[in-house]
């Protein structure tokens, strides 16, 4: 089913590997030469700047030559569906030959051929369904097939995206919406669960958990009627579209949710399914007092500031106290020199976004000031307090 | 095969040691396992929204809280955050040194915008300079400057950038008839300060390892600045030979010191200005859509090609 053979793909993880140790030290650069040698495989790969360029490239000639073909026949709407999912096939195919020809492995190029034809195929079957869920569910099953073959993780919450949006076609309760996604999503879940075992320790382990994560997440978002609803600042205006049974059940699971997820991503020592739990925790802080119907107040943000910094400092400390920095294998040493890399870039970015931000405006009439578009003069914490 | 047979094979012809081979099949099975970026990115967010709130607070209760209040603890939280810099600090080095601790760079960080949120409410509430913030600008880049290079701090850093360019930018704002060839002349000569100084920096072993915020940053502000010249319809010809050069330039020295950012803003950047001056004026959607078809094409040949002569492949 996967379009790249097992050998190949262990062959690039066993490369990304061997970078990494040699960046951090633990190999010299004479065993890190020879042990990369002998992982050769045939696959083609590029770096993430060049396959991003390259993936908007793609996406461009595939989208100007739709709009090509569009404005040169005028077709009616029903040669529109047809022309549609004609493109759908032929990106497929031309994603499927780069892969198999050109040997292209996360190159840009392919992977915006396999999105184009999951947007073609959504798009040529909307109009052809009567009530419009055709189209979802196409999209999801092509996202997860991509997936599948392709093993591009962004596909999979592609899919959930899909999936999201099928409910309303179905019932006009917002209450079973929710339940319908949360239940998809868990449904996805135990199946993900039930295969991961077996690749625990092979190249696969990071798509599963990938998608364990993005799952995690989905079904907090289902659940989570002020985040779902997207009326943080509604209060306890939205109780009204639920029953209270169902809204006060809903705030419970939040706060049950977060630990579950972060217990299992330390049980497994997954980082994604970490981070999921770890993003469902400040989102459940953030969202408890709209859930109440408390009113907010601004020193809020400190309070959380203070509580997450406070957790990754009492965390680092009690791990690096444990013997060698060790506690139930754990550790807070850098062991990746992938961290250090992540790290510089985001610096990086931090300083290309925020010279906007960084501007001083004139002040205002009024002694009553607020800070606004980086008024904190080089701070840039935040555009507008 | 996977990674822990192939260790294996390499213990056994000798190419790792035992404790080699223990130490790696533990690590690619996160034994132990890291949780530093994860702590990192829980500290700066942390920090990030601390300041957040304590902006808002202070911008909300100042009046109820009184000026001493504020100032009193906002110069506490300032000195606190130098304090403990300067006192936990190893000696400073020209190459790059390591934090002694995961939350030092975190402190260094939250009294930098700490600073930043004390000399906004010092403006905004005494008018000490009377609604001149260029003089705070300029004083808040060269602290932060002089903090990044003490403490090897790359977050510090870009604050560093960022409130030069907000120097700049205030001083372009005081222009407003000619705002955009203003605009975009000093954001090129920032760009051009900017990348000049990184790199003589770089050259005289000053902490060689910033030259990489410094480019990245002038490069995307003189690409930006060049860029706005050319969609300028009245002087395009000029700023089009200009962004010829930096795409010129931009792209030999990634291709020389192998980095593919600066190959990406060279293809981006000069796409985007070379489409704006050969579309200007088409009306044809089909001669448009075809431009985009042939010279998307022609696009990803070019960058394949330079990927497979320079990039990493396997």
């Amino acid at each position: 089913m996967r379009a790249y053979s097992e050998s190949s793909e262990e062959a690039l993880r066993t490369r990304d590997l061997l970078k990494d140790w040699a960046g951090e030290g633990f190999l010299t650069p004479e065993q890190y030469q020879r042990m990369n040698q002998e992982s050769v495989c045939d696959l083609r790969v590029t770096n993430i700047i060049l396959r991003v360029v390259l993936f908007l490239f793609s996406l461009l000639i595939v989208g100007a030559a739709v709009l090509l073909v569009g404005v040169t026949l005028t077709p009616t709407d029903r040669l529109s569906r047809f022309l549609l999912l004609v493109f759908a096939g032929l990106s497929y195919a031309a994603a499927e030959f780069a892969v198999s020809q050109a040997r292209l492995y996360r190159y840009g190029i392919e992977e915006a051929l396999a999105a184009c034809s999951v947007g073609f195929l959504a798009a040529g079957v909307w109009e052809g369904d009567h009530y419009g869920s055709g189209s979802l569910v196409a999209g999801a099953v092509a996202s997860l097939w991509i997936w599948r073959r392709f093993g591009l993780p962004y596909a999979f919450p592609a899919a959930m995206l899909f999936v999201a949006w099928l409910p309303n076609h179905w019932t006009p309760y917002p209450s079973a919406q929710h339940l319908i996604v949360a239940a998809f999503y868990a449904a996805g879940l135990a199946g993900v669960a039930a295969v991961r075992p077996r690749h625990r320790f092979t190249y696969l382990n990071d798509t599963y958990s990938f998608a364990e994560a993005f799952l995690w997440l989905g079904i907090y978002l289902a659940i989570n009627l002020q985040l779902s609803s997207m009326s943080l600042l509604g209060g306890l205006r939205i109780s009204a579209e639920f029953s209270k049974p169902f809204y006060w059940t809903t705030w419970v699971l939040i706060w049950c949710l977060p630990p579950a997820i972060l217990a299992r991503g330390l049980r497994l020592k997954d980082r994604w399914v970490i981070a999921a739990g770890a993003i469902t925790a400040i989102l459940t802080l953030v969202t408890n007092k709209p859930y109440l119907g408390w009113p907010r107040h601004t020193w809020d943000p400190m309070m959380l500031g203070a509580i997450l910094v406070a957790v990754a400092l009492v965390l680092s400390r009690w791990l690096a106290a444990g013997p060698s920095g060790i506690r139930h294998g754990f550790t807070a040493r850098r062991l990746s020199s992938k961290d250090r890399q992540w790290m510089s870039a985001g610096a990086v970015v931090l300083g290309v976004v925020s010279p906007d931000a960084i501007t001083l405006n004139p002040k205002p009439d009024s002694t009553d000031f607020h800070f606004g578009g980086g008024d904190s003069g080089g701070g840039g914490a935040s555009s507008d307090f | 095969m996977t990674i822990s047979t192939r260790l294996a094979q390499w213990k056994e012809q000798g190419v790792i040691s035992p404790e080699q081979h223990a130490l790696l099949l533990g690590l690619s099975r996160g034994e132990p396992f890291s949780v530093f970026l994860e702590l990192s990115i829980l500290l700066y967010a942390g920090i990030v929204v601390f300041v957040a709130g304590l902006g808002w607070t202070v911008s909300t209760w100042s009046k109820q809280l009184g000026d001493v209040v504020v100032l009193t603890v906002l110069s506490a939280m300032l000195a606190a955050c130098l304090w403990y810099c300067f006192s936990r600090a190893p000696a400073w080095s020209r190459a790059q040194v390591a934090s002694p601790s995961l939350a030092f760079d975190y402190v260094l960080y939250l009294g930098s915008l700490t600073w930043s949120v004390e000399l906004a409410y010092l403006e905004n509430r005494f008018e000490l300079l009377s609604g001149q913030w260029e003089p705070y600008l300029l004083t808040t880049a060269a602290l932060f400057f002089f903090l990044a290079y003490r403490f090897d701090n790359r977050f510090v850093l870009s604050l560093a950038l960022s409130a030069l360019a907000g120097w700049f930018g205030l001083t372009i704002s005081h222009w407003p008839s000619h705002q955009d060839a203003e605009y975009r002349l000093y954001a090129i000569l920032y760009s051009l300060i900017v990348g000049g100084a990184g790199a003589i920096l770089e050259r005289r072993g000053l902490k060689p390892h910033f030259l990489g915020a410094y480019l990245n940053i002038a490069a995307n502000v003189l690409f930006w600045a060049v860029l706005s010249g050319v969609f300028d319809r009245q002087a395009s010809g000029l700023w089009f030979l200009v962004l010829l050069g930096a795409c010129a330039a931009s792209l030999a020295w990634g291709i020389k010191r192998r980095q593919f950012s600066f190959v990406a803003y060279a293809a981006v950047y000069g796409y985007v200005g070379v489409s704006s001056l050969l579309l200007r004026g088409t009306n044809s959607d089909v001669g448009v859509f075809s431009y985009f078809v042939v010279t998307g094409i022609a696009m990803v040949v070019l960058l394949v090609l330079i990927a497979r002569r320079f990039g990493r492949e396997s």
